[in-house]
C-alpha cells in the first residue's frame, strides 16, 4: 500500500516539477554582443519603457496571452491592469509608447531573428536559434 | 440656454474627425488612440456642491472623450494632437495637446508646441481616468493648480545609475488663457513659467520631487483699481495685497510604491502664492490598495490647507469719509478671503473588466470647515454642516 501511495507522490512531484520547468522564461535578443547579460530589473525597466545602457526595442505578447501573464508576475511584478494603466498614462502624455505587440510566441521568434536591435520573452521550453542570445531567464 | 451645447458640438466634432482619420489609418505612420469616461455622482447633501455634484444624480461634471493622433515623420520626429471633449461646461473643450516630439534615442527627448503642465504625478494625465485607481483624484491635492497647460518646451532624459532609473525633466513656456473658478473664467498671463522635476525609480518603489514657478497676470480690473487709489493716498502696504499679479510656485514631493498585490501612493506639496489674493496651499494625500485581479480595492485621505496672508488694516477710520470709504471696501474685500480647510476620505473598487475597460465605484466623505471659501471644490449653497459624502459610478475606457 505505501509502495503505491509513494509513486502517486513521486509521479505528483513530478508533475509539479515538470509544471515549473514550462512557466521558465527567456528574454532573447538580436544584438550583435553576444556577451550581454540583464539583471531582472534591467529587463523590467526596459519592458516598462525604461532607458537602458543598451539599445534595445522590446516586443510583447498581448495582454491574454499565458507567457505574457507569467512576465508580468515574474519579471515585472504588476497586475495586467496596472499595467494597462501605466501605458495609458505614458501614451497619452506623451512620454513613452508600450512595447509592439506580436500575435503570439513563434511569432515573437520570427520577428527577433528579423529585427536587429529587437529583444522578446519567451517560454524556456523555446528553441532559440543560434543567431539570438539568450540574456536573461528565470525560473 | 440649451443643456450643455458647446461640450456636444465638442464631441460630434471629434468623433466626425475620428471617422474621417479612422479611414486613413492604412497608412502606418499615422495611429489613432483614445480615452472616454463616463461618471455619475450625486452629493448626499443638499446645502453643498462638491466638484460640481449636488444632490441630484449627475453625469454632466467628469464625462468626457479625448482623441488622439500621432503622425511619425521618421525614427526621430514626430507630431501629435489630443482633442478632448467635455461634458462639464466649466472645461474648456478642444485642443488639449498639439506638439512635436524630437526622440534621438531612447533615453532622451524634446517637445515643443502645447501640452499639460506636470506639476505632480497626475497632472498631466488627469483627464485619462483609466491611468489611475481613484474614480476622482483627490480632490484636495489635485485642484491645487489653477492652469492646466503651457505652450513651450519641455525635454526628459532617462539613465540608470546601478540599481536605480533616474528620470530628469525640464519645461519652460507660458500660459495665456481663462482660468475657472465657480464664479466664472479670469483671464490669466503666466510668463516665465518654468520647472523640473526628477524621478528615482528602486525595484517597487518610485520617488519624484519636483519644483515649478510662473509669473501670474490676473485680469481682476476692479480689484486693481481698487489698490491703484489705496496707492495714491499711500497705502502702500493695502495696495500691494491687493495687486493680483505675481509669482506662484509650486513644490512636489511623492513616493510610490507597487507590487502584484499591494500599491501605496502618496503626494505632499506646498504652494506659495505673492499675491495676498492668492493663497498659499499645504496638501497632501496617501492611499493604499490591494489587487485580487482583476479587482483593486482602496482606500485614501488627503487634506488641504488654504490660507491667505490676512493683513492688518492700515487705513484708519473716522478720519475723514473718503478715508472711511476705502478703510470700509479695503476690509469687505479683505473678509472675502476666507481661509479654507477640507479633507477628504474615499473607499473605492476598481474592476479591470476587459484590458482596456474598466468600472469604477467610489464613495468620498468630506469632512470641511464649516465656514469654507466657496472659491474652489467644495460650495456651501447655505447652511452647511461641513460634511457630506460624494458617490459616483464610472466606466473609463481607452482604445
Amino acid at each position: 500500500m505505501n509502495k503505491y501511495l509513494c509513486i502517486v507522490i513521486l509521479s505528483f512531484l513530478g508533475s509539479v516539477k515538470a509544471a515549473m520547468a514550462n512557466d521558465a522564461l527567456i528574454i532573447v535578443a538580436n544584438t550583435s554582443d553576444a556577451s550581454i547579460q540583464l539583471t531582472r530589473q534591467q529587463v523590467r525597466n526596459l519592458f516598462m519603457g525604461g532607458a537602458l545602457s543598451y539599445d534595445l526595442n522590446a516586443v510583447a505578447l498581448p495582454p491574454e496571452n499565458h507567457t505574457r501573464v507569467l512576465f508580468n508576475t515574474k519579471v515585472v511584478g504588476l497586475t495586467e491592469s496596472r499595467i494597462q494603466s501605466y501605458w495609458a498614462q505614458m501614451r497619452f502624455t506623451g512620454r513613452k509608447k508600450a512595447p509592439k505587440e506580436i500575435n503570439n510566441e513563434q511569432q515573437v521568434l520570427e520577428y527577433l531573428k528579423t529585427h536587429q536591435g529587437s529583444i522578446g520573452y519567451l517560454p524556456a521550453g523555446m528553441p532559440v536559434p543560434d543567431e539570438l542570445t539568450v540574456v536573461y531567464k528565470i525560473n | 440656454m440649451t443643456f450643455f451645447p458647446r461640450p456636444i458640438f465638442a464631441i460630434c466634432l471629434l468623433l466626425g474627425s475620428y471617422t474621417c482619420f479612422a479611414n486613413a489609418q492604412a497608412e502606418d505612420n499615422l495611429q489613432f488612440s483614445g480615452f472616454a469616461r463616463v461618471v455619475m455622482g450625486y452629493l448626499d447633501d443638499s446645502n453643498a456642491e462638491y466638484a460640481g455634484y449636488d444632490d441630484s444624480i449627475s453625469l454632466g461634471e467628469q464625462s468626457l472623450l479625448g482623441l488622439q493622433a500621432d503622425y511619425q515623420f521618421n525614427e526621430t520626429l514626430s507630431i501629435t494632437g489630443q482633442l478632448v471633449g467635455h461634458t462639464n461646461e466649466r472645461r474648456e473643450s478642444g485642443l488639449e495637446w498639439l506638439y512635436v516630439t524630437y526622440k534621438p534615442s531612447n533615453a532622451f527627448q524634446v517637445k515643443l508646441g502645447k501640452q499639460r503642465l506636470p506639476f505632480f504625478n497626475y497632472s498631466d494625465s488627469l483627464d485619462v481616468g483609466f491611468a489611475y485607481p481613484w474614480l476622482t483624484l483627490p480632490k484636495q491635492f489635485y485642484e491645487t493648480s489653477f492652469f492646466s497647460t503651457f505652450e513651450g518646451l519641455l525635454a526628459n532624459y532617462e539613465f540608470p545609475v546601478s540599481v536605480l532609473l533616474i528620470n530628469l525633466e525640464g519645461y519652460w513656456g507660458y500660459y495665456d488663457d481663462d482660468i475657472y473658478s465657480p464664479d466664472g473664467g479670469v483671464e490669466t498671463k503666466v510668463t516665465g513659467l518654468f520647472g523640473f522635476n526628477t524621478s528615482v525609480t528602486w525595484k517597487n518603489w518610485n520617488a519624484r520631487a519636483s519644483y515649478n514657478q510662473g509669473n501670474t497676470e490676473l485680469t481682476l480690473l476692479s480689484a486693481s483699481q481698487f489698490g491703484e487709489q489705496l496707492r495714491q493716498v499711500g497705502f502702500e502696504r493695502s495696495a500691494d495685497w491687493l495687486d493680483p499679479n505675481g509669482l506662484i510656485q509650486f513644490y512636489q514631493f511623492s513616493v510610490n510604491y507597487e507590487d502584484l498585490n499591494y500599491f501605496l501612493r502618496s503626494e505632499i506639496a506646498k504652494m506659495e502664492g505673492e499675491s495676498g489674493m492668492v493663497p498659499d496651499i499645504d496638501s497632501f494625500y496617501v492611499s493604499v490598495g490591494y489587487n485580487f485581479y482583476p479587482y483593486t480595492i482602496y482606500l485614501s485621505y488627503s487634506k488641504r490647507d488654504l490660507y491667505y496672508d490676512h493683513p492688518e488694516n492700515e487705513i484708519p477710520f473716522g478720519v475723514s469719509d473718503q478715508l472711511n470709504a476705502l478703510a470700509g471696501g479695503y476690509v469687505a474685500i479683505t473678509n472675502g478671503f476666507l481661509d479654507d480647510k477640507s479633507a477628504g476620505t474615499k473607499v473605492g473598487i476598481r474592476w479591470d473588466w476587459r484590458s482596456n475597460v474598466a468600472l469604477k465605484a467610489e464613495a468620498t466623505y468630506i469632512d470641511a470647515d464649516e465656514k469654507i471659501s466657496g472659491d474652489f471644490t467644495l460650495r456651501d449653497l447655505g447652511n452647511f454642516d461641513g460634511s457630506a459624502i460624494l458617490y459616483q459610478l464610472g466606466l473609463e475606457w481607452v482604445f
